[in-house]
């Protein structure tokens, strides 16, 4: 890590800025993910709520969640019972190999939760969308504010539902709905479910599935012309490893006279940094140390760009969009009985008013016809005339 | 009158074994449903469950064609079971597409209707004038199989729960639980009981007093592990003590199917099979199916033909795209009109002025006229 800061030894006294959010259904392991990951109870755990409320959707909520090391946290907006999933947004300090970073996580529970869960990506769209127009905001401010915090989320960790299938529905619209926008890294929570043969074959399906669907994930770009050998081999590694197969514990168990964070079952025990067990530490390693800087570049020099020229270019094509996309409800029960009740009358107006035009034209066509005819009579009379006056 | 034991043996007693001879001769009518999503094991524990590959898996290779209607589909497959001259007819329903689409609402219907028209069915059938061939496939249990969150019952399953559990024998399965820690299980288990409880969801609960203590206890054990946590596996694996068992073999041990430490498969089991079989049957007969005949003769006449729903809400969605591309044709129209009318009274108008012109021309010639008639009347009158 030391030899890419090189030039930077400023940043690694203040240390690097990082953010990723965690999005999945409940139960395949984000928050275990984020507590491993930060070595602490960083994220409250689900507390499952009251059980006679168990059958209400859970509305949308985002709230900062302070804990421990805490430097500084955003308040951010707030809906209430108008959106659909929670966000919790937690920042904390880590040290990695002797760089700090300060690390901002966006969790998402309550996604996938619902028994209609369409409206849910739009959530983390417009969360996305707001940080990226927040910088927009700033850079184009006469006079920046030099302590701007850069909350653009880098990665996007989406955990797949071990079924060992392959990916449903909500995933591949998800994953190719956010991939425009951030960096998305498909991940197996709960990954002590398979075998290991059935693991190959699913992390296979679902490369097959995201190839067939042409969804753009983050897949550890390298060029085997640009870049020396040992990127290029360590990037196409960790592409063969996609989509990592995780698993979380934030409990320490004891192992061959070890002690190591693991899950403890009575046939055995997983060790979560074992990397014949999980993919968990190659992630880790990946994701704050060796890529954490290729992340941000991609995300500020591409995606954000992208986005930048996208809003720029539609608003000066004309106008909000917003108020066009007319809700399909609104317009179906608009009552159509009506429009159709106005488009009749219209009709036999105009109607009316073409029948009568027609006569109005004929009638004077048979004036103009009448008193052409008497111009000719009065014509062949003033020639009668004139040729007897000749005469 | 109280029961008066005869002294000799008569042969009474050995009615019961008539009665038996009678049934293993007939053979048996089992039918089994599995509810959940799909990738939680409900073909690989039905295989288990039966020692034969009942049902095939979900082909893979098939998963990139378009299913356009995303709706639950219920897929009904038949198998002949045989053990020591006794014949079982197993007919095993499976719902694939529940639960696995981004928008679930009204998933469950195709369900619903299923077990409803599988009583309507019966009950037709019972009342015809002949009775022998009488095609049964009303549902004896429903398993639904619960996704191994750690957390709690989903609105989904909860939806889908209330409604089963009125209709059927619903008894609730965590698939996959060699993903839970013994701890989390336990948590787990006793989340779901509690939800079930407040919820009101009517799950199936076996007699549990019986003539001998070792029936008592074995039914107090089975009902007290509710919801059943289930591994299924068909393969045989080698255990790290030698042992040749079905399981699932890990990298760091090997989950085996039926040690009841690992999973509660051996009491489901005895609980579909072995033990409570014929109570899961005459439960649906006697409870389910007569709670639906209740609930229909109230408000039918013998003989009356069901009345069905036509509000099928996959209809209603198409209904509201329907709407839509109307309201857009009829803007369109609209525009046309405007345009129409913009022509009319533009062609009038330029009509109007040829009139005029017309008019012009006709006075000015008019005007020479009288001035030629004047010219020669004075031209006449001159001489």
């Amino acid at each position: 890590m030391a030899h890419r800061l090189g030039g930077r030894r400023k940043n690694v006294k203040k240390g690097f800025q990082f953010c990723f959010m965690v999005v999945g259904a409940s139960g395949t392991g984000r928050t275990t993910f984020v507590n491993t990951l930060c070595d602490s109870g960083v994220l409250p755990k689900k507390i499952s709520d009251n059980p006679e409320e168990a059958h209400n959707e859970a509305g949308i909520k985002i709230k900062p969640v302070s804990v421990g090391k805490l430097l500084n946290f955003m308040l951010l907006f707030v809906h209430e019972k108008q959106s659909l999933i929670f966000l919790f947004i937690i920042v904390s300090e880590l040290d990695e190999d002797g760089v700090r970073i300060s690390l901002t996580i966006v969790d998402t529970p309550g996604f996938g939760d619902n028994i209609d869960n369409e409206k849910c990506f739009q959530e983390i769209v417009g969360y996305l969308e707001s940080q990226y127009d927040d910088i927009l905001a700033e850079e184009n401010r006469i006079k920046r504010n030099p302590r701007f915090r850069d909350n653009r989320v880098h990665a996007l960790l989406y955990f797949i539902a071990p079924t060992g299938h392959a990916l449903r529905e909500i995933d591949i619209e998800l994953m190719r709905r956010l991939s425009p926008r951030v960096n998305v890294i498909p991940v197996i929570g709960r990954a002590d479910s398979l075998t290991p043969q059935e693991l190959r074959d699913f992390k296979r399906r679902i490369m097959e599935d995201i190839e067939h669907y042409n969804i753009p994930i983050y897949n550890f770009p390298y060029d085997p012309e640009e870049d020396d050998e040992d990127t290029v081999e360590e990037n196409s590694e960790l592409r063969t490893l996609l989509p990592f197969s995780i698993i979380g514990s934030d409990e320490e168990i004891v192992v061959n006279g070890r002690t190591v964070r693991g899950r403890q079952y009575p046939w055995g025990a997983v060790e979560v940094d074992n990397p014949k067990h999980s993919d968990f530490a190659r992630l880790r390693s990946a994701l704050l140390s060796s890529h954490l800087q290729d992340l941000k570049e991609i995300t500020h020099d591409f995606l954000y760009e992208n986005y930048r020229t996208e809003k720029l270019s539609r608003t000066i094509n004309g106008g909000d969009q917003d108020g066009a996309a007319l809700d399909a409800d609104e317009m179906a029960s608009q009552s159509v009985r009506l429009k159709e009740e106005q488009l009749r009358r219209e009709e036999e107006k105009l109607r009316d008013i073409e029948l009568k035009v027609q006569k109005e034209i004929q009638e004077k066509r048979q004036e103009l016809q009448a008193k052409e005819e008497a111009l000719r009579s009065l014509e062949a009379r003033l020639a009668a005339a004139q040729l007897q006056d000749a005469a | 009158m109280a029961p008066a034991p005869l002294a000799t043996g008569v042969g009474v007693a050995n009615l019961p074994n008539q009665r038996h001879k009678i049934v293993a001769k007939r053979g048996a009518n089992f039918t089994i449903m599995v509810c959940g999503e799909s990738g939680l094991g409900k073909t690989t524990f039905i295989n288990t469950l039966f020692t034969t590959s009942i049902k095939d898996h979900k082909n893979p290779l098939r998963r990139h064609h378009k299913q356009l209607d995303k709706t639950v589909e219920i897929e009904i497959t038949k198998a002949e079971l045989e053990e020591k001259m006794f014949k079982v007819n197993l007919t095993v329903i499976d719902t694939p597409g529940f639960g696995d689409y981004i928008n679930n609402k009204d998933s469950w219907l195709p369900v619903i209707e299923f077990l409803d028209d599988q009583h309507e069915s019966y009950m037709r059938q019972e009342q015809q004038p002949s009775r022998q061939k009488i095609n049964d496939l009303r549902v004896h249990v429903c398993l639904y199989f619960i996704r191994p969150t750690g957390h709690t019952l989903t609105p989904l399953d909860i939806e889908v729960m209330k409604r089963l559990g009125t209709r059927v024998n619903l008894i609730p399965v965590i698939a996959k639980a060699d993903t839970l820690t013994p701890r989390d299980l336990a948590d787990f288990k006793r989340k779901l009981r509690e939800v079930i409880a407040a919820q009101n969801i009517q799950i199936y609960s076996c007699p549990i007093e019986s003539e001998d203590e070792s029936t008592t206890t074995r039914n107090r054990t089975i009902m007290s592990a509710m919801p059943f946590s289930i591994i299924g596996s068909t393969q045989d694996v080698t255990t790290a003590d030698g042992r040749t068992v079905k399981g699932r073999e890990y990298s760091w041990g090997v989950a085996e199917v039926e040690n009841e430490e690992h999973c509660d498969f051996k009491k489901l089991r005895s609980l579909l099979v072995r033990t409570h079989m014929l109570d899961l049957v005459s439960t649906t007969e006697e409870m389910h199916y007569e709670n639906y005949r209740r609930g229909q003769m109230e408000t039918r006449k013998f003989g009356d033909p069901k009345v069905k729903k036509l509000n099928n809400p996959k209809f209603k969605e198409e209904e509201d795209n329907l709407r839509k591309k109307f309201t857009e044709q009829v803007k369109q129209e609209e525009n046309r009109f405007r345009h129409w009318e913009q022509q009319l009274i533009a062609e009038r108008d330029r009509l109007n002025k040829d009139l005029e012109d017309k008019h012009a021309q006709i006075k000015n010639l008019e005007g020479e006229l009288d001035g030629l008639y004047q010219a020669q009347g004075r031209n006449t009158t001159r001489r």
